[in-house]
């Protein structure tokens, strides 16, 4: 929503007073709890000592390039860094301590490193039976392929089947982009836990819940799926010029943008489209009478309607079909969408105080009654050591101890 | 309807909504436990025929993504123009928990849908709305599919493309399930903040938002004025070592060396060129990045020359590190499919197996699918749980409201 007419609710937000753990790494974890904080929650990020390693990935090559860190402005939002070395045996009473006072805590160790650092949930139960005790996997929790590594590329998009159906027929298969999975299993993360807090809401008791991104990549590619499982025949996708059907197929216009037509209901459309192209004409041609004609003369339609797209810019064709009803839309370029100005009205952008982001991009969430908070700039590798020692009732005298014997690295 | 032991155990959740984000929500709610009544027109979710109008579905005998999509549902069919049952429906939404609302702005309006019209009727009810493009600004009341405001307007599908080649091209209804993973999010909060404080309230998400959460990364760059480059086409790739190829029975290998030094050999001798070793224009890393259409060309043939199982064998046993790119049939048989619980089984006959929604509790397991419902299937039976009397359900069949 746009900022509303009437004044902000000044309603706590409604994850105030929640604390979070987040003792995971690179992007699908990490944002679930970026998007708790932005709802209100106390997210501290325990890191190694040379720090979550999505740090640096703003340095590589499949990212934009850039002089500034910008994926950890969005991915590292208003938490707090302590940074731990957990393979230190003194560590642990520092960890405990977080875990024995803490609301969530987000892993995303495989399950092997997991055992390793005692940071399974029958290891944590003992300590806060009241935790709500997250784990994100990129296959599971159980299987011959659980303990291997996932990343949204391989376990989001390439072993769930999105890469190979998104893919025209003869073509190579689809391309995903930097996190792109990760960061939609992020809301399923979000709904997990709050489904975990509500639950122990009712019963007292904390408990462990998750997901996977295989488990998200298959959940996407759901409609698909649900017709594999069954046997059902998967159409290959036709290149533009070769639809199945030509009235939800791409169009390239004038100006060389492309204009997607997504005329589902043809039934109820097809004279109203003849009538905005300016060629009612077709609707009363005998080759594309109804609607099992136009999908069996597709290539034939696409033939008559790629030229009549193609002689009018984008913009054009924009005014043409806006108040018709007509399902349309632009493939957008994220360099126009930035300055989208339904995007500013759909709250998807945000200011943030780091002058060195200045805009970042909300969480998809929206709420009447509160606001996702302005974030300002992330936090460095264990910025917040010693507040929140601190607050853990160290005194100097023993966090000066605890940074001699390493444990902060 | 409901188990004790599920978390929305006793709530009653109305999904107003149509085709997949919103109802896909609603599906997930009633996965954990929520009784999800489904308030359809006369001629019901268009989402019922979807697999027969859209070229673009899997076809099959059975409607799977109906009944994936209503899973759990019981379904009352109401004219909510007329205002016969727009009163019923009131009744019904004063011992509803939560609405989920795909209507754009004009159409709530028109129908006395609003939050604000609902809030009148129950004050302590969760509304929860999606949209294309957002609830305000000029494309508020633009019909918005997956396709146009997910992947289209949000720069997705322009990203997902080779230099030069098409726009990329999502799969049915991929960014709904994403968004209604959102929605499901938000009704949450909003449970959270009715507990704390008694009060109902308006929720939401839109198609385009989470689109351009989903592509943050980029989205992000774009913000501070970085963009990406526009992949290269597999047969010139900026490393062929780090590239698709398609196999003899056009499946695709992605492999993705990263200790080219270590890896180089064994690479050269498993797909059947040891010859390559020795050739001066692939010697190093920087020769190989340098020549590295020649090196993708002699790679894409031997690569044509034999099928994937062959490939994954070979590869395997020289230990080449290398993606999957499953095709959709393959999942369902996968173990691992299974083992992180994507797939399940259902007590659907003639769709024995389904997708579960992805969310896995520790303390309960999700109910299992049970058929959806016909189009008006549980009219009575929901009427009168709402406090209707025999002869007012027979006044509003009478009215037309409901057949």
């Amino acid at each position: 929503m746009t900022e509303p007419a009437e004044p902000l609710p000044l309603e706590p937000l409604p994850l105030e007073g929640l604390k979070v753990l987040d003792i995971s790494s690179f992007i699908a974890a990490p944002v679930a709890a970026v998007v708790l904080a932005d709802y209100g929650a106390d997210v501290i990020k325990i890191e190694p000592p040379d720090g979550d390693p999505h740090r640096q990935n703003w340095k590589n090559a499949g990212y934009p390039r850039s002089n500034v860190n910008f994926p950890w402005q969005l991915d590292g939002r208003l938490k707090r860094s302590l940074a731990l070395d957990l393979k230190n045996a003194e560590a642990r009473g520092v960890l405990e301590k977080l875990i024995a006072r803490a609301d969530v805590m987000i892993v995303n160790f495989p399950p092997p490193a997991r055992e390793r650092l005692r940071l399974r949930w029958e290891d944590i139960e003992p300590i806060n039976p009241r935790l709500v005790y997250c784990s994100l996997t990129g296959y599971g929790e159980t299987g011959p392929d659980r303990d291997r590594p996932g990343f949204d590329i391989t376990a989001y998009f390439g072993r769930s089947g999105i890469l190979d159906a998104g893919r025209y027929e003869g073509a190579p298969p689809a391309i995903s982009l930097p996190g792109q999975g990760d960061r939609a299993t992020a809301m399923t993360l979000v709904a997990a836990i709050l489904l975990g807090l509500r639950r122990r809401d009712q019963t007292g008791k904390g408990g462990w819940v998750g997901t996977s991104l295989y488990a998200n990549g298959a959940w996407a590619n759901g409609t698909t799926m649900a017709g594999a499982a069954i046997g059902a025949k998967l159409p290959p996708r036709q290149p533009p010029d070769k639809p199945r059907n030509a009235l939800t197929n791409l169009y390239r216009t004038r100006d060389d943008r492309w204009l997607q037509l997504l005329v589902v209901r043809d039934d109820r459309l097809w004279v109203t489209l003849c009538t905005a192209i300016d060629r009612p004409e077709l609707a009363t041609d005998p080759r594309f009478t109804d609607r099992e004609e136009r999908k069996a003369r597709a290539i034939e339609l696409h033939g008559v309607l790629a030229p009549v797209f193609a002689s009018r810019t984008y913009a054009e064709w924009e005014s043409a079909l806006a108040k018709t009803g007509i399902p349309f839309g632009v493939i957008g370029r994220v360099a126009d969408v930035v300055d989208d100005e339904q995007a500013v009205h759909a709250g998807i952008f945000a200011d943030t105080t780091n002058p060195e982001v200045p805009r970042t991009v909300n969480n998809p969430i929206r709420l009447g009654f509160a606001k996702p908070r302005v974030s300002g700039p992330p936090a460095a590798v264990g910025q917040h050591n010693d507040e929140i020692l601190r607050e853990l009732g160290h005194s100097d005298a023993e966090i000066a101890a605890l940074k001699k014997a390493g444990v902060m690295g | 309807m409901t188990e004790p032991a599920l978390p929305l155990a006793g709530l009653r959740v109305l999904d107003i909504s149509s085709f997949i984000a919103a109802p896909a929500a609603a599906v997930v709610l009633g996965d954990w436990g929520a009784d999800v009544i489904k308030v359809e027109g006369p001629e019901g979710d268009p989402n019922r025929r979807i697999m027969h109008d859209s070229a673009n579905y899997p076809t099959a005998d059975v409607n799977y993504p109906w009944e994936m999509d209503s899973r759990n549902k019981r379904s009352l069919a109401l004219d909510l123009k007329k205002p016969e049952a727009r009163a019923a429906l009131d009744r019904l939404i004063a011992t509803a928990d939560i609405v989920i609302c795909n209507f754009p702005p004009l159409v709530r309006d028109r129908l006395r849908l609003a939050y604000d019209d609902l809030k009148a009727v129950n004050p302590r009810l969760i509304y929860a709305s999606l949209t294309g493009y957002g609830e305000e600004g000029p494309d508020r009341d633009r019909p918005g599919f997956d396709a146009t405001a997910y992947f289209a307007r949000s720069g997705l599908l322009d990203a997902q493309r080779y230099e030069g080649g098409p726009p990329g091209v999502p799969g049915p209804a991929q960014g709904d399930r994403a968004t209604a993973m959102a929605l499901v999010s938000s009704i949450l909060m909003a449970l959270i903040h009715r507990m704390k404080s008694g009060e109902g309230s308006w929720v939401g998400t839109s198609l385009l938002g989470n689109g351009l959460w989903s592509c943050g990364v980029i989205a992000q760059a774009a913000l501070v004025g970085a963009f990406l480059a526009p992949r290269p086409p597999p047969d010139r790739p900026r490393s062929a070592l780090g590239n698709i190829y398609r196999t003899s029975d056009d499946r695709w290998l992605q492999l993705t060396i990263v200790r080219e030094d270590k890896m180089w050999a064994p690479l050269a001798r498993a797909v059947g060129h040891p010859e390559l070793i020795d050739d001066p224009r692939f010697a190093m890393v920087d020769e190989r990045r340098r020549n590295s259409a020649a090196l993708a060309t002699v790679l894409r043939e031997a690569f044509a020359g034999r099928n994937y199982v062959h490939w994954l064998a070979a590869l395997s046993k020289a230990e080449i590190t290398f993606g999957v790119i499953s095709r959709p049939q393959d999942v369902p048989d996968d173990h691992q499919a299974v083992a992180c619980g994507a797939i399940v089984e259902t007590a659907i006959p003639d769709m024995p197996r389904t997708l579960s929604n992805p969310i896995r509790l520790g303390f309960a397991e999700q109910r299992i699918a049970h058929p959806a419902p016909a189009l008006g299937q549980h009219n009575e039976e929901i009427l009168r749980e709402a406090g209707l009397s025999a002869s007012e359900i027979a006044a509003l069949r009478a009215s037309g409201a409901m057949t």
